[in-house]
């Protein structure tokens, strides 16, 4: 749940990169460290094993200003080894915003369809309704031989409702766009619910603004322009 | 509580970092720098206070009435006031000298501040005003305490206190890294061991209604085998009369059917018998009779039972007893029906031409559950019975002993049965206390080795047997 504390002007909004086991999810948090300005974010905590798998979980926190309140966005990766799920459950509990990293190669279909079946569980045993979370997915590895084409990935994009991002998170691409994707839902979503922009004092562009202004945009290969982003392009 | 508080939380910098070890750490801050260093968590509480030179100046000031409220009023500033950007802010004493303050910030929020302090700053030429109006105070002297102070120029000192400021960073960022990992991590044994806690009530519950429905069938074996002996004993009894000629004389050939009638229905009475045997067995009703047993006796006896069936097939028995093994306490029927079980099976698997073999000796080891702590071979003895058989595969030997396990178990299967014969030999052999193993090789034969004890001891009426057969 997104807590609004009004005595202390602070708006705290949790995201989780949720998917299956060496999707990238780790991944998509480093390039984003390195994108975003050491202003606006913290360190990225990693608590992982010697062969970098992901223990408890990740997390990079972004803070910025809007109006006279404090955002904090955290953006946590829950550990995708098939052993850790009651961690997984843990670290997606009150989580506001998800974005689902999935491994864009053919042979990762099931592990990719277990992994969102389980989402979807760990959801509802959190008490969190998937069909009205703000959800994004993300086909990531692109750059691999024997990944579903982009014609595939817009088929399966038509046929559910959340918006889907292609990546190659290792080289940061797509990495922002997600990020940008799921910011928008999610500020859309509390709009709805919260009126945010009454008490942030700013619409959905602003508020991407404030997030976006403060990141390295070059290089990065928009799959999914929207008129704005588009114009944001060249902020840097 | 949930993760996301969990994982949120604000932890106090007392609390957070080793104090001990960061003093020290401020401490050599302190004496490298020459100026004293603070650290102050988001409360105000007063973490680390290391002074260098200031301590006979400000003890001086604060000597004086007048002073002491003003030295309060600048300690209140040093902790309070508020730091909102990332940068170094100067906070000056009344008595010329200065602070340099900078808030230590975590995910973006101030949770502290670092102060250096108090130094001389580099453009003071004497002592301000302000002290001069203090009453009473000896201003030579005080000339003399503030020269023991570091002068410095601001630049100097906010380098050194940024520097400072960057590893307060990294000791809270490790901390807190290790304090969410560790709050995560008993969260998430927590988590599974309530996971595994409901899996093992459900396994449970799925094991007693097994257990209640195992039950169920053994009872169900003991009734259907009690209600087939019943009519069989008089079909067999009634077949008898006719051979010995009760019902008047037969003809031959009528005595050959009544003859293979008898002899049929003697093998279902025998096959219904180790249906109820496994059932009892099954459940743990059961009971070893011991007695003392002449173990070559015993073998004769078995090797003539199955004699016949064994020329019938052109295959040679022997046996051989030692004498160190003659006598035994066991349940002499059971052993018995070990014997033949095992020997029949070894005609049954022998071709023609083969020879099986029966042997009791000395034992050189132990069952691996033996009867007493301290048991060792001599209490024991072992029978073996080998054939020149098709064996058995590797795959099934450990099969071999399951109750109705046929090793070729299609409906084309060359050799009859049902899968009870071992079964019951395992049953017979580990209610006495023994074991029974197998060595076997295709097409050449298998061994049976039965390691029995030579005095059976009840587990409940041990004691009491032991003495009537020692004395």
């Amino acid at each position: 749940m997104v807590q609004i504390n009004h005595e202390r002007r602070e708006l705290s909004i949790k995201v989780v990169y949720y998917g299956p086991a060496l999707s990238g999810k780790t991944t998509n948090l480093a390039a984003l460290h390195d994108r975003f300005s050491s202003d606006v974010r913290g360190r990225l905590l990693c608590v992982d094993t010697k062969d970098d798998r992901t223990l408890f979980f990740d997390l990079l926190p972004i803070h910025f200003e809007s109006g006279d309140f404090r955002v904090k966005i955290k953006l946590y990766t829950v550990p995708g080894q098939v052993m850790h799920a009651s961690t997984r459950r843990l670290v997606l509990q009150g989580a506001d915003a998800v974005a689902f990293i999935a491994d864009a190669q053919r042979r990762a279909t099931q592990a990719n369809n277990e992994a969102w079946r389980n989402m979807i569980e760990d959801m509802r045993a959190n008490g969190i309704d998937s069909a009205d979370t703000p959800i994004v997915i993300q086909f990531n590895k692109m750059d691999l031989p024997d990944v579903r084409t982009e014609a595939e990935i817009r088929a399966a994009e038509e046929r559910g409702n959340e918006p889907v991002f292609t990546s190659i998170a290792i080289r940061g691409e797509g990495v922002v766009e997600t990020l940008h994707g799921l910011l928008q839902l999610t500020f859309r979503h509390m709009q709805r619910k919260y009126g945010l922009a009454n008490i942030l004092r700013t619409d959905e562009q602003g508020f991407l603004d404030n997030v976006f202004r403060n990141v390295d945009l070059r290089g990065t290969s928009m799959r999914r322009i929207g008129p704005r982003f588009e114009r944001r392009e060249g902020v840097r | 509580m949930r993760a996301g508080d969990l994982l949120d939380v604000r932890v106090p910098l007392g609390e957070l970092l080793d104090l001990r070890s960061f003093r020290e750490v401020c401490n050599s801050f302190a004496d490298l720098y020459r100026i004293g260093v603070k650290v102050i968590d988001g409360s105000g509480a007063v973490l680390v206070d290391v002074t260098s030179g200031s301590n006979e100046f400000c003890s001086y000031l604060y000597s004086n009435l007048e002073g002491a409220r003003r030295c309060s009023a600048v300690i209140q500033e040093v902790k309070y006031r508020p730091l909102d950007g990332p940068t170094v802010v100067a906070i000056p004493c009344f008595s010329g000298l200065r602070y340099l303050a900078i808030p230590l910030v975590y995910e973006g929020d101030v949770v502290g501040r670092a102060v250096f302090g108090p130094f001389v700053p580099q453009e003071l030429a004497d002592l301000p005003q302000a002290i001069k109006e203090l009453p009473g105070l000896d201003l030579a002297n005080g000339r003399r305490l503030m020269a023991q102070i570091r002068r410095a120029q601001d630049s100097t000192i906010a380098r050194v206190l940024e520097h400072f400021a960057g590893i307060c960073s990294v000791l809270i960022f490790s901390a807190y890294q290790v304090y969410l990992t560790s709050k995560m991590h008993i969260e998430s044994v927590r988590e599974s061991y309530r996971e595994v806690v409901a899996k093992a009530e459900k396994l449970e519950e799925s094991l007693t209604r097994l257990k209640e429905l195992d039950q169920l069938k053994s009872n169900f074996l003991a009734t259907v085998s009690h209600e087939l002996r019943t009519p069989l004993t008089s079909i067999i009894g009634y077949a008898e009369m006719l051979i010995e000629g009760l019902a008047g004389p037969l003809q031959e050939e009528q005595l050959e059917y009544l003859q293979t009638i008898m002899e049929k229905g003697e093998r279902l009475l025998h096959l219904i018998t180790s249906i109820l045997d496994t059932s009892r067995m099954e459940s743990g009703r059961l009971r070893i009779e011991a007695e003392p047993v002449d173990v070559e006796e015993a073998l004769s006896s078995a090797v003539s039972s199955i004699l016949p069936q064994a020329k019938k097939k052109g295959l040679s028995v022997a046996f051989d007893c030692a004498p160190t093994v003659r006598e035994a306490v066991l349940d002499p029927q059971r052993l018995q029906q070990i014997l033949v079980n095992l020997l029949s099976n070894a005609v049954k698997f022998t071709p023609a031409g083969g020879s099986i073999t029966l042997r009791a000796r000395d034992a050189t080891t132990v069952p691996a559950r033996a009867q007493g702590r301290f048991d060792g071979p001599e209490s024991y003895f072992v029978i073996e019975v080998s054939d020149t058989g098709i064996g058995i595969p590797a795959e099934s030997i450990d099969r071999i002993f399951d109750s109705f396990y046929q090793v070729d178990g299609s409906a084309t299967r060359e050799f009859g049965g049902v899968g009870l014969g071992l079964a019951l030999v395992k049953s017979y052999v580990e209610a006495h206390g023994g074991e029974v193993t197998c060595q076997s090789e295709v097409g050449k034969g298998t061994t049976f080795r039965v390691l029995l004890p030579r005095t059976y001891i009840n587990p409940v009426r041990g004691e009491a047997l032991l003495r009537k057969y020692a004395s």
